[in-house]
């Protein structure tokens, strides 16, 4: 009798490659990057049943119950002999996969969970559901970044031609959470031409300035040695920093690009001569 | 091109409408102004070529740019043109085309302009690229290349409008041989929009804005890589603005957003139920919210106002792609006059709470952003303006991260008259101080910046020749680095006849980075802007930037690999003619 359970159990075998530190999007766990589940299937002598439902449960770091799937609703699979490939996504069942509290509500606002160590555990169960034939937990880590916040020149203000023309000083905020490698900042300056609104130019213009900052410094100091003052010179810029990880890619953040841009910021450059008379003038307008 | 049919349309309507308004010999005017726009640039380095590049072209060889922007008033119709654009496309935040770009792509790329909005009466079409603000959190970064209407019949105000606001690009894997880097791609987005609102122009506006956008999977026949996936986005806001009579002014805008990162994800009612008849949704997709709300107030001589903000960490609006979401903040900014209204204060305090969906780690992190500016005017002579800015941010927890930077700036100025001549002379003094702090590893940096500037600006009255001097000095002292720049510059403008004015200005600088000797720098720009005719202008410059580096460059210190210290000659050449209708 023993010897009869022992084959049964061992016709299923289910290997969980996960990628530890998997895409923080959950809908994205179909892509190949974040691993893929293995169930070999060997039919026994005795009982052949190739059909199988799967149940999923996402565990806290403390082992604690955050998710599971319905495995009433849950999709039945009918396994060939031999090793049958799924993705990540199919170990995952998103569709089906209920998430308690914050958790659901957070992947309904994101498609993400918050950034921390979880377990997933699959079980490959009967079709009835009351038999688990093979089961596997493997741990993961999500991570999720907030980009860095310009701050200087900042969004809208002026710098003095004399000054720009020399040197203008760029800062940011750090990376969040801080990555063990030092990211790489990219500061890219962008004229805004004639006629052009910022975001055609951001959008449509080359960079005046390309440059990677020493790594994971958030400032860098621009020698500019452009003719500001010049009647023919454009007034207005935009720049932004472009966070890259270790090997040069873009860090994703939350926007829609998935660049690593941070919000862009727009500076103008204004004579100082020009700039007093302009005071004087503000002045004048609010007399009565 | 299906949308280029339906603009052409439009356009014949339009023009046969205007040419039988022309033909009853209707009052026609035409105002505005059109022009051509031409930088040239050149880059020549010592070594060349030099091994590792040292310094890299930062403009295209030839730029070519057109403007065309009149407005014609036919009878009761007024047709604004806007069409600004370049024959080129360097495009780099978007992708840019492998190859030649189709007219269609000529059209849709979002550094050219082809709008024209004929109006009549409160009708107005919109035609060709249109720059739209709907409001803050519905649509009013993008230009969108397409057609549609805004109607104001009495109280009502309807805005309707249809186009394509990012180009189709295939994608190009990038080779060895020959060397190509390769194009990313893109997808072509189709964006549709609509304003109901009622307005009474000055009182009140009340409306819902709808903007809906969505990446034809069908527009490329490489589709760009993941994780450039195809997406949508809807939004729907409400917005209300208010204004007194007693000088308050109120706004407010609450969005709702529907976003899917990827459509090639399963279509699934969970996580988010479908927004129909809009989105059905897929596993990729979200929802979340956004609330604008501010107040002003507006006295004889003085302004207040605050402002709050929130955005959802899943809000998403393709009319602002790069909108920096989970996030709230509040500031509160004021203007006013006292001391019999010599001196001018311009003040603001915010602050931004981030992460707050606890997405990123368990924390809130904290901005801190204040800045008062005072101008005072003692007397006809002596103006002095000074200005403090503090931006503080924290991110507390292991990864924590925090940055404080002060800035302080004093720039009097004194100006004294005589018969022949006024002469200005202005100093400005900006003491910047910005810290970063991290927890892991436990480490503080100081990275301190002074920088002076001393204007003199002698003003004939009896000459046709202006010029002035200026001197400046700046420093920036970081732990691995010191960084000193001392620079001289000179320009003048004369005046040899009424309508062309010529300049010049030359600037030498030093800068030195320790240990290494410093890099010199001659920066030389001369030309004209001449009115040569009542309506024509021509502005010409040419700038010359020669750049000599000292030791600084890696390899031309410790191991030498340039022959002498490296150079580069920078030309750039602008000119512009412009013609006002």
């Amino acid at each position: 009798m023993l010897m009869i359970v022992q084959v049964t159990l061992a016709q299923v075998t289910l290997n969980l490659a996960l990628n530890n530190r998997p895409q923080p999007w959950l809908a994205d766990w179909a892509n190949p990057v974040n691993g893929q589940m293995i169930i070999s299937y060997m039919p026994g002598p005795v009982l052949n049943d190739p059909s199988v439902k799967l149940r999923t449960s996402l565990l806290d770091e403390r082992g604690n119950i955050i998710g599971s799937s319905n495995i009433n609703s849950a999709r039945i699979y009918t396994l060939r002999a031999g090793v049958n490939q799924f993705t990540i996504a199919d170990a995952l069942q998103l569709q089906n996969l209920t998430l308690q509290g914050n958790l659901h509500n957070l992947l309904q606002r994101t498609g993400r969970i918050a950034a921390g160590q979880y377990q997933l555990m699959v079980e490959v169960l009967n079709v009835g559901g009351d038999i688990v034939r093979a089961r596997q937990t493997r741990l993961f880590f999500i991570t999720s970044y907030q980009l860095p916040v310009l701050m200087q020149p900042a969004n809208g203000s002026s710098l003095d031609a004399r000054l720009a023309q020399n040197i203008i000083t760029f800062r940011w905020t750090s990376l969040i959470p801080g990555s063990p490698d030092l990211p790489q900042y990219r500061v890219q300056v962008i004229e805004i031409l004639p006629g052009q609104t910022p975001m055609q130019a951001f959008r449509g213009n080359r960079p005046l300035l390309d440059e990677t900052s020493t790594s994971g410094s958030t400032q860098f100091i621009w020698r500019t040695n452009l003719p500001m003052l010049d009647s023919t010179a454009n007034k207005q810029f935009i720049w932004t920093v472009q966070t890259l990880d270790s090997r040069g890619l873009p860090v994703p953040g939350m926007d829609m690009n998935i660049q690593g841009r941070s919000e862009p910021a727009i500076f103008s450059i204004v004579n100082q001569i020009g700039e007093m008379d302009k005071n004087r003038k503000n002045e004048d307008l609010i007399k009565p | 091109m299906d949308h280029l049919a339906k603009i052409a349309l439009i356009i014949l309507l339009v023009l046969s409408s205007q040419a039988s308004a022309q033909e009853k010999k209707k009052p026609f005017t035409i105002g505005g102004e059109m022009g051509m726009w031409y930088e040239g640039y050149g880059l020549n380095k010592a070594p060349s070529p030099a091994v590792p590049d040292f310094y890299q072209a930062r403009r295209p060889w030839n730029l070519f740019r057109y403007s065309f922007n009149p407005t014609l008033t036919v009878g009761k119709w007024t047709v604004p043109f806007n069409f600004n654009f370049s024959p080129a496309q360097n495009n780099f935040i978007t992708a840019a085309t492998g190859g030649p770009q189709s007219v269609w792509q000529f059209l849709t790329n979002p550094v050219n302009n082809f709008g024209v909005r004929p109006k009549f009466g409160s009708t107005e079409l919109l035609l060709g690229t249109q720059n739209q603000q709907y409001s803050e959190l519905s649509t009013g970064d993008l230009g969108v290349f397409g057609y549609g209407v805004n109607l104001a019949p009495g109280k009502f105000r309807i805005k309707l409008f249809n186009g394509v606001s990012q180009r189709p690009i295939n994608y190009l894997a990038p080779t060895i041989l020959p060397p190509f880097s390769g194009v990313i791609g893109a997808y072509q987005r189709n964006q549709w929009m609509a304003q109901l609102g009622l307005e009474k122009e000055g009182k009140y506006f009340a409306g819902f804005n709808f903007v809906k956008s969505i990446d034809k999977r069908n527009s490329v026949t490489s589709a760009p890589l993941s994780p450039l996936d195809p997406q949508e986005n809807m939004v729907v806001s409400f917005l209300a603005k208010v204004s007194s009579e007693k000088g308050w002014d109120y706004h407010i805008e609450i969005g709702q957003s529907f976003y899917t990162r990827n459509l090639n994800t399963p279509l699934s009612a969970s996580p988010v139920e479908d927004f129909k008849p809009f989105i059905n949704s897929h596993t990729s997709t979200g929802k979340d919210n956004a609330l604008i709300a501010g107040i002003i107030k507006k006295g004889k001589d003085w302004e207040a106002g605050a402002k709050f903000n929130y955005y959802g960490a899943g809000y998403y609006t393709a009319g602002y792609p790069f909108m920096n979401n989970d996030r709230m903040e509040y500031l509160a900014n004021t203007r006013f006059n006292i001391w019999k209204k010599k001196m001018n204060v311009v003040a603001s305090i915010g602050e931004r709470f981030g992460n707050l969906s606890r997405i990123s780690g368990p924390s809130l992190t904290k901005q801190i952003i204040a800045n008062v500016n005072v101008f005072t005017q003692f007397n006809e002579r002596f103006s002095l303006n000074t200005s403090f800015n503090n931006f503080g941010f924290n991110s507390p927890g292991l990864a924590g991260y925090r940055s404080v930077s002060d800035e302080i700036s004093i720039n009097p100025a004194y100006t004294w008259i005589n018969s022949k001549m006024s002469q200005l002379i202005s100093g400005t003094y900006t003491w910047s101080k910005y810290d970063e702090t991290t927890i892991v590893p436990a480490s503080t940096t100081h990275n301190n910046t002074q920088t002076v500037l001393i204007l003199y600006v002698p003003t004939f009255f009896t000459k046709k020749i202006s010029p002035d001097f200026s001197l400046m000095w700046f420093q920036n002292k970081a732990p691995s680095l010191k960084l000193n720049l001392i620079s001289a510059t000179t320009g003048v403008n004369w005046k040899p006849a009424p309508k062309i004015s010529l300049k010049g200005q030359l600037q030498y600088s030093l800068s030195t980075v320790d240990p290494f000797t410093a890099n010199r720098n001659l920066l030389a720009t001369s030309g004209f802007d001449w009115d040569i005719y009542k309506k024509l202008t021509w502005q010409f410059s040419m700038t010359a930037n020669l750049y000599h580096y000292g030791t600084e460059l890696p390899g031309s210190s410790f191991t030498p690999a340039y022959p002498g210290s490296p150079e580069y000659l920078e030309s750039t050449l602008r000119t512009g003619l412009q013609y006002k209708f």
